[in-house]
């Protein structure tokens, strides 16, 4: 940090206010994007893992490595291919999210009383039908419990993806790093923490609202 | 609203499982007919196959071989779906959806059938009245309600559609004993009511005499008997049934007969106010609207009256009548009608002499 520079300059953050908003929609869009896609991929996942268990195992296992790959580490390695582009930046988001969603919603599905659905296909429901309107209303705490953790984990990734040139907060972390510069630095930090926090209070309200059978009642 | 009972006949039904042939829960060549408008009880212990042919009748469990014919079309061809939405079924702990409100679970049916809206609300609002629940309730979740709650909502859910056949498994296992009892009689004024026909599962012997117009023992996947449970109790087929039914089945018989179904005795009796003449016994003290008040010792009047006789009603099981006298220590029951006025009196000895005279 320049010495003599107060930590936070609040004329610059008033003179930068179209750019923070600019930037924290970036941000939201990479995120939304990341976890929309994920759940789609991670939902066809799990149906297929109901439907022929064995599949479970290897998808878990795949998910599971992809996890654990660092996320600079994968973009460095995606550049050559897709280059430094929004494509690389979601191949990277979405695959963080899978292992979570797919367990999740797995796990969600598995945890519904079986006498619920043993009732349902003796009233006649088909199998669809007791997918639909059984086991996934009753395993949406659990799928959203996952949606919850991986939209937090994304809101923390996507400030990596500046690197790449894909904006996000991670703009103003990256400005304020190169230039010895807090203002831009904590704003980003901040921000970011920020919309995690709000997007998880989002989900818990949507969830609330989803459910309302599992609230506690007197 | 009185849908006629299905005739269900099973031919020759099998179940096998690969293996060997006595593997548990599989039939052999089960072969009976549930007349129209009753409820036949499958009982014996687990294993036993009697959850198997069960849900063989709404194909839960596709049958080996064999055929089981509802009204006379054969169940075992045929879209599995349709036949399900056409019998009613009630499950071991009720498998209410707790994600739908009461009114919601009990509409299941008749929404996959396509009802109008409004029929359904109407049919929704008469169950939940024909079971015995608060219209409030529609509008709650299953974990809002006790155990004995939501198994009356099974049931209303499982006679949504008005089945000709409903198929009950365990209904009320999960239940302690005092809900059990009383669930187990309104499902049987229920069942007077609506005159639908009804296989019943349960592993207790004692739910089998009481809810069975027939009961049907099995064992390792065959039929011992079937009979109607008096048949059962005082004539078993084998060991295997006689210790099923248990040592005491003198005792439970006594649970299917009605104080009525004895000849009552009559009792000298007096009105409260008017002399008792001294002598020798006693006589039976009533009030202005001819409700008994107790009995008079005629060698000593001036004792008052003495309340402590077991009251009961021609409908009282005489199995609750004698543990009613039993219990309070005293030789005479005084029978009543519905508004409380004397009819008659019933003894221990008549009790006992029942007993004797059935062997």
């Amino acid at each position: 940090m320049t010495p003599g520079e107060p930590l936070v300059r609040w004329d610059w953050i008033a003179s930068h206010l179209d750019e923070i908003v600019l930037r924290l929609g970036e941000h939201l869009l990479l995120t939304g994007l990341a976890v929309l896609v994920g759940f789609a991929i991670a939902f066809a996942l799990a149906m297929a893992a109901l439907r022929w268990p064995r599949t479970y195992a290897a998808a878990t296992w795949a998910t599971g490595i992809l996890y654990t790959i660092p996320s600079l580490a994968l973009f460095a390695l995606l550049i050559p291919f897709t280059g430094l582009t929004l494509l690389t930046a979601e191949i990277g988001l979405v695959g963080y999210t899978l292992l979570i969603l797919l367990r999740n919603i797995v796990g969600g599905i598995r945890s519904v009383p079986p006498e619920a659905t043993d009732a349902a296909a003796g009233m006649g429901y088909t199998a669809a039908q007791t997918l639909w309107r059984v086991q996934l209303p009753l395993a949406l705490p659990v799928i959203i419990a996952g949606i919850r953790v991986a939209t937090i984990t994304t809101i923390g990734l996507v400030t990596v993806t500046a690197l790449i040139g894909q904006g996000g907060l991670g703009y103003f972390i990256l400005l304020g790093i190169q230039r010895f510069f807090s203002t831009p630095l904590l704003v980003g930090a901040v921000l970011s923490v920020a919309l995690a926090v709000a997007a998880d209070a989002l989900l818990v309200l949507a969830q609330r609202a989803l459910t309302p059978w599992a609230r506690p009642r007197p | 609203m009185s849908p006629r009972g299905a005739t269900v006949e099973f031919r020759d039904v099998t179940k096998r499982y690969e293996g060997a042939s006595g593997a548990r829960g599989a039939v052999q060549a089960l072969t009976f007919t549930v007349p129209a408008g009753e409820i036949c009880v499958l009982v014996g212990p687990s294993g036993c196959g009697k959850t198997t042919t069960l849900k063989m009748t709404n194909r839960l469990i596709e049958p080996t071989s064999g055929a089981i014919l509802i009204d006379g079309s054969d169940a075992t061809t045929g879209d599995p779906i349709a036949l399900r939405r056409r019998i009613g079924y009630v499950i071991q702990h009720v498998g209410l959806f707790p994600h739908q409100t009461i009114a919601e679970n009990i509409a299941t049916v008749p929404k996959l059938l396509g009802w109008p809206a409004a029929r359904i609300r109407d049919r929704v609002a008469e169950l939940i009245e024909l079971v015995g629940l608060d219209p409030a309730y529609a509008a709650r979740y299953p974990a809002q309600l006790s155990g004995g709650e939501r198994q009356r909502v099974g049931v209303a859910r499982a006679l949504a559609a008005e089945p000709p056949l409903m198929l009950v498994d365990e209904p009320f296992g999960a239940v302690d004993p005092i809900v059990r009892e009383r669930l187990q009689d309104e499902f049987r004024r229920l069942h007077q009511r609506l005159g639908m026909t009804v296989i019943f599962v349960t592993h207790d012997i004692d739910e089998a005499i009481k809810m069975g117009d027939r009961v049907a023992v099995m064992r390792a996947g065959t039929l011992v008997q079937y009979a109607p449970p008096a048949e059962l109790l005082e004539q078993p087929a084998d060991d295997f049934v006689a210790r099923f039914v248990g040592a005491d089945r003198g005792l439970k018989r006594l649970a299917l007969i009605a104080v009525g179904d004895l000849s009552l005795r009559d009792a000298a009796l007096a009105r409260e106010g008017d002399p008792v003449a001294r002598g020798d016994g006693y006589v039976l003290l009533l009030d202005s609207g001819r409700r008994p008040i107790g009995w008079v010792n005629r060698a000593r009047p001036e004792l008052g009256p003495d309340p402590s006789s077991p009251i009961v009603t021609r409908e009282t099981r005489v199995k609750d009548a004698l543990s009613a006298l039993l219990a309070t220590g005293v030789a005479m029951a005084v029978v009543v009608d519905a508004d409380g006025g004397y009819v008659g009196t019933i003894g221990l000895d008549d009790i006992t002499g029942l007993l004797t005279a059935q062997r």
